[in-house]
């Protein structure tokens, strides 16, 4: 515990703008992944186990795009539609067979997912190392603010996530789309009987739930080792910040997400040890005062 | 419901155990005297750290390759076995066990890292085969002397010897370049607290105005470390020491990139010296400090470079830091069978690696000697050297000479209670 | 159910000669290895199925207990001061009274939150593990043999004894835990797991009761944890870790959750296709992967629930007046499906 130095960094602008920007850095990649676990939740209403398979996905495709083309834009484009289409397909030829079904055999298609894809990536890919390595236009000195630093590439990243994260939340609450879903989610019998396609529906929205964590995975391939399995520690974090937000809730996952990144970051500072410990509790803590989450419907 | 349901449920069982009773007893190879000499490896071949299990079995197959074609062993030639333990100790010493009683291997190689590696410990405790550890850096594994087998030694980097080699070559250059206000970010885990607790242990011994300002623990296999990195930012030490490792030590090196940190920090790292480690990262700063984990430049000779044309030929990367001890654990099995006339007896092989001295690749001064009071290796390189931009990305090793390491070690397991 | 107890303990006899004979038909080594590693994680399985099957509770975090009970047994036993039974009883007892602090918060919330909590409480037992480092040597697990002096003249050190002992200990807890099975403890447990809120309104508590097994299945949980110290003589941190719960529950599916004995069935068949994958393949998690998919889409049931039902189907076309042994012959279905939260 160091919480003079906390205090000192709190009221100093340089580290607090450093801190604040590493709080969102962390956050806004895992409000990516989180956003698609909760929308997916939220709509279909089963957990989709292996949402972390898709993130790699995304980091792989970006990274083999990245390779033979050189265009970051087309990795990241390949990166996000790769996994959504991935999880189109998973969703259509897998999950959608699983629905209604126990809570256990949607976790064992789920698990059986990520062993596959595991293992395809480390017959594709090879086990080694991978980094797809700064695009050129990002290699600059990190900007200055107010004494803190804050690198290029993340400014572009936070950028891309408060994007992606508005028009989500635009296109669920403003559009006629975005009305069908929030239908779907009430009542799947109604909006089939009204004539729309569900089916069509419900793989759209698992999709689009894919590509956001294949974004997320695009965006952390220069920057993070590319490895098989490496959606693991990633899916545990998502699945502590939905908890947290709420299960279903796009605005709490944002909130739960800056949340974690906050407390990683200055706990870093001021109790470094516990920073691991601190999320398992605020996570246990959640379940029991309010087992739907800070913004979640509350549980029937 | 229930009743007629639990009969199905005991018949299909009974059933099932019968046909699994019948394959399972039937063991493939058993006498002693078969001409292929099977040699067991439980290792990790999934998930994260799969390179550890893929770059050993790449060394074992070439090492195995090279003794078959120069006509085996006393007319028997060597055959390796290996099994994915996906990470677990306890599948590692299940699947110990199958390779010796069901596979008949007469030799462990044992390419587990970490826990692993002592569950296999405690395997070959009652199976008492030769096994040679070949990836566990862990001192007390072999320096404890509560926890040693006859018939089991190590062949890899020990901990403690790397600590000593780090320790006076970073003395050395925070001396030089005044080098006091130290900070240290290792994974969280045992290996990574000792081996920095050990680290800063000898640089201080060294160099007593080394002060260590704060200490960070990311979380092993974590994909961000940008909460450090800032964290260092606002520290401002002047060097830093760091045990991550594999994919791990890419990530924070590429990120601490973004905010130019090694600019101004001097950079020690365990494990940066890794060849695939290396290759990865996409812009390597120059001037970092790293001690030796496998370079085809050092040591400078043409076996060396032989090794690492023939190690990428089979596996399509360079040598890891786990491919040569592996390698050299085969050279070291060739030698002790040559000697014992291809008989394969954990107690019979033991005699002869105890102590034994080989002519290899990797020896800095003339010799690898299995040490005979403990059973482990010394005499491989420990230098540290320095990165460059290009291929093979380190040079300038300095080197510790083992007379020291080996004094000091003798001091710290005094200390230890070890000796 | 008198007639049932002389029933079962008869089949539990049959078990256990079984599991004597065959080693000594087939004298070797590595058969009795594999039937050991089938005995500790059918167990596990087993005291699993008593939430997940029997009540409807999904917990994700069972192999908090498996760890814990292979660590506390092997602390004592390196302690050098306890005899293997006494260790044994405080390992059992020791996890029980952590099942019932645990299980006392978690049992009272639903569904998917149930399974969240378990899953962070194993998560934190596990980092417990692996950062008291003084105590439990952290990754590396208790290092140094888990030493098994004789008591009562049976030497564990010998490994037919130890073999001998686990499948003795396997069994009566398999009778244990079949008593509670048939027991109004274990309907009333069904009751709950298929209509709660009717349970709650017959007057049952559902809490102490869901409690109640919460604590059994974890106390199992921590013998099968003591056979894996005692095989592989020592203790890892990677028994406490989600994979090993995510195996258990695989092995729940594989075999079924509502034949009694589904789960040893699974454990039995992973054993077998894990030790089988291994040797002939390095990609087994693409082939256990496809096997997964197979089963669960094909049979859409674990192996054992899918034979009974056919089993009971057949009976049924054989005597087409129906109702041969009155309401005991519906079929088993799986707990009813959750209902979407929208």
């Amino acid at each position: 515990m160091n919480l003079d130095v906390l205090a000192g960094c709190m009221t100093t602008a340089a580290c607090a703008v450093t801190q604040v920007s590493t709080g969102l850095i962390v956050g806004m990649l895992l409000f990516l992944v989180a956003s698609g676990l909760s929308l997916i939740f939220g709509v279909l209403g089963v957990v989709n186990f292996a949402h972390g398979v898709f993130y790699m996905l995304g980091a792989y495709f970006a990274f083999v795009t990245y390779e033979q083309t050189g265009s970051f834009l087309l990795a990241l484009l390949a990166g996000a539609s790769g996994a959504g289409l991935a999880g189109i397909v998973f969703e259509r030829f897998f999950m959608s067979r699983v629905y209604g079904q126990d809570l256990l055999m949607q976790l064992l298609v789920c698990y059986a997912a990520i062993l596959i894809c595991d293992d395809l990536v480390k017959i594709i890919f090879g086990a080694d190392y991978k980094l797809m390595g700064m695009p050129e236009s990002f290699a600059t000195a990190p900007v200055e603010l107010a004494g803190g630093f804050i690198p290029g590439y993340y400014i572009f990243m936070l950028a891309m996530a408060l994007g992606v994260g508005a028009a989500l939340w635009l296109g669920i609450n403003r559009t006629r789309l975005g009305k069908i879903i929030r239908a779907l989610a009430i009542n799947p019998q109604m909006v089939g009987a009204l004539g729309i396609n569900t089916r069509l529906l419900y793989a759209g929205v698992f999709g689009l739930g894919c590509l956001l964590a294949g974004l997320a995975g695009a965006l952390a391939a220069p920057v993070r080792t590319l490895t098989p399995g490496m959606g693991l520690s990633v899916l545990i974090e998502s699945f502590i910040v939905t908890v947290i937000g709420g299960m279903g809730s796009i605005p709490g996952a944002l909130i739960a997400a800056i949340l974690i990144g906050l407390t990683r970051a200055f706990g870093a500072i001021g109790f470094p040890l516990f920073v691991d410990g601190l999320m398992f509790a605020l996570m246990g803590l959640v379940l029991i005062l309010r087992p739907s989450g800070l913004l979640g419907a509350k549980v029937s | 419901m229930f009743k007629s349901a639990k009969q199905v449920g005991r018949r299909a069982l009974l059933a099932g155990a019968a046909t699994g009773a019948a394959v399972l007893a039937s063991p493939r190879i058993a006498g002693a005297q078969a001409k292929v000499i099977r040699v067991g490896m439980p290792t990790i071949l999934s998930g994260r750290v799969a390179i550890l299990g893929t770059s050993s079995r790449y060394a074992v197959q070439y090492a195995f390759a090279r003794i078959n074609e120069a006509g085996g062993l006393g007319g028997r030639t060597l055959q390796l076995v290996e099994r994915d333990s996906k990470g677990r100790p306890d599948e590692a010493a299940k699947v110990t066990r199958d390779l010796i009683n069901n596979d008949g291997c007469e030799i462990i190689i044992d390419g587990e890292a970490s826990s692993g590696a002592f569950a296999v410990h405690e395997v070959v405790r009652e199976l008492p085969v030769l096994c040679i550890h070949t990836n566990s850096e862990t001192s007390s594994l072999t320096a404890d002397p509560k926890l040693r087998i006859a018939t089991a030694f190590r062949c890899a980097r020990q901990g403690i010897h790397d600590a000593v080699a780090g320790g006076v070559y970073a003395s050395a250059i925070s001396k030089q370049r005044g080098l006091k206000r130290w900070m240290t970010c290792s994974p969280d885990y045992a290996y990574g607290r000792d081996n920095t607790a050990e680290f800063l242990e000898f640089a201080r011994m060294y160099d007593p105005s080394i002060e260590v300002v704060d200490q960070v623990w990311p979380r092993l296999f974590a994909p961000d470390y940008t909460e450090n990195i800032t964290k260092a930012l606002q520290v401002r030490p002047q060097a830093m020491y760091s045990a991550l490792w594999g994919g791990d030590l890419v990530s924070f090196i590429e990120q601490s990139n973004l905010y130019r940190l090694f600019a101004n920090i001097a950079l020690f790292s365990s494990s940066l010296g890794d060849p695939p480690v290396l290759t990865a990262i996409k812009q390597l700063p120059p001037g970092l400090h790293t001690a030796y984990r496998y370079n085809r430049n050092y040591p400078e000779k043409p076996s060396n470079t032989a090794f690492a044309d023939g190690f990428t030929g089979v596996a399509k990367h360079e040598p890891t830091n786990w491919a040569w001890q592996n390698y050299v654990a085969c050279q070291f099995i060739a030698e002790a069978l040559k000697r014992t006339g291809g008989r394969t007896e954990g107690a019979a092989l033991a005699a002869e690696l105890k102590g034994m001295a080989i002519q290899s690749p990797l020896a800095v001064e003339e010799v690898l000697t299995l040490r005979d009071s403990d059973h482990t290796l010394i005499g491989y390189p420990t230098a540290w050297g320095r990165t460059v931009p290009k291929a093979p990305f380190v040079e300038d090793f300095a080197t510790t000479p083992w007379s020291r390491i080996l004094e000091m070690e003798t001091q710290w397991k005094r200390q230890k209670g070890y000796a | 159910m008198r007639q049932g107890l002389i029933r079962d303990l008869t089949l539990g006899l049959l078990g256990l000669a079984l599991l004597l004979v065959l080693p000594a038909v087939f004298p070797h080594p590595s058969l009795r290895d594999f039937l050991i590693y089938v005995i500790a994680y059918g167990l596990l399985a087993m005291s699993l199925n008593l939430l997940v099957g029997l009540t409807g509770l999904v917990s994700f975090g069972h192999a908090a207990y498996f760890a814990t009970g292979a660590y506390i047994f092997g602390l004592l036993m390196q302690s050098g001061s306890v005899s293997i039974p006494l260790a044994m009883l405080a390992a059992l007892a020791g996890t029980a009274l952590l099942a019932l602090v645990i299980g006392a918060i978690c049992v009272r919330l639903k569904e998917i939150y149930f399974s969240f909590i378990t899953l962070a409480f194993q998560m934190f037992i596990h980092s417990i593990i692996l950062t008291w480092v003084d105590l439990t040597g952290g990754d590396q697990g208790l290092r140094g043999g888990i030493p098994r002096p004789p008591f009562l003249g049976i030497d564990l050190g010998q490994p037919g004894t130890l073999y001998i002992f686990c499948a003795v200990v396997f069994v009566l807890c398999l009778l244990l835990m079949r008593q509670v099975w048939q027991s109004p403890f274990g309907y009333t447990l069904r009751m709950i797991r298929d209509n709660p809120t009717r349970a709650s309104f017959l007057g049952v508590n559902v809490v102490r009761m869901k409690l109640g097994v919460f604590v059994l299945a974890g106390t199992m949980a921590s013998m099968a944890g003591i056979i894996m110290a005692l095989f592989v003589s020592g203790a890892f941190p990677e028994f406490g870790f989600w994979t090993t719960s995510g195996e258990a529950i695989f092995m729940i599916m594989l075999g079924g959750t509502q034949v009694f004995l589904g789960p040893v069935i699974g454990a039995f068949l992973l054993q077998l296709l894990n030790h089988y994958v291994t040797i002939y393949t390095h990609h087994h998690g693409l082939v256990l992967g496809i096997l997964i998919l197979a089963i669960v889409l094909g049979l859409r049931r674990g192996v054992a629930d899918y034979v009974a039902d056919w089993i009971s189907e057949r009976r049924r076309a054989a005597a087409p007046l129906g109702r041969e042994e009155g309401a005991e012959t519906a079929p088993p279905t799986p707990p009813a499906a959750r209902k979407m939260v929208g």
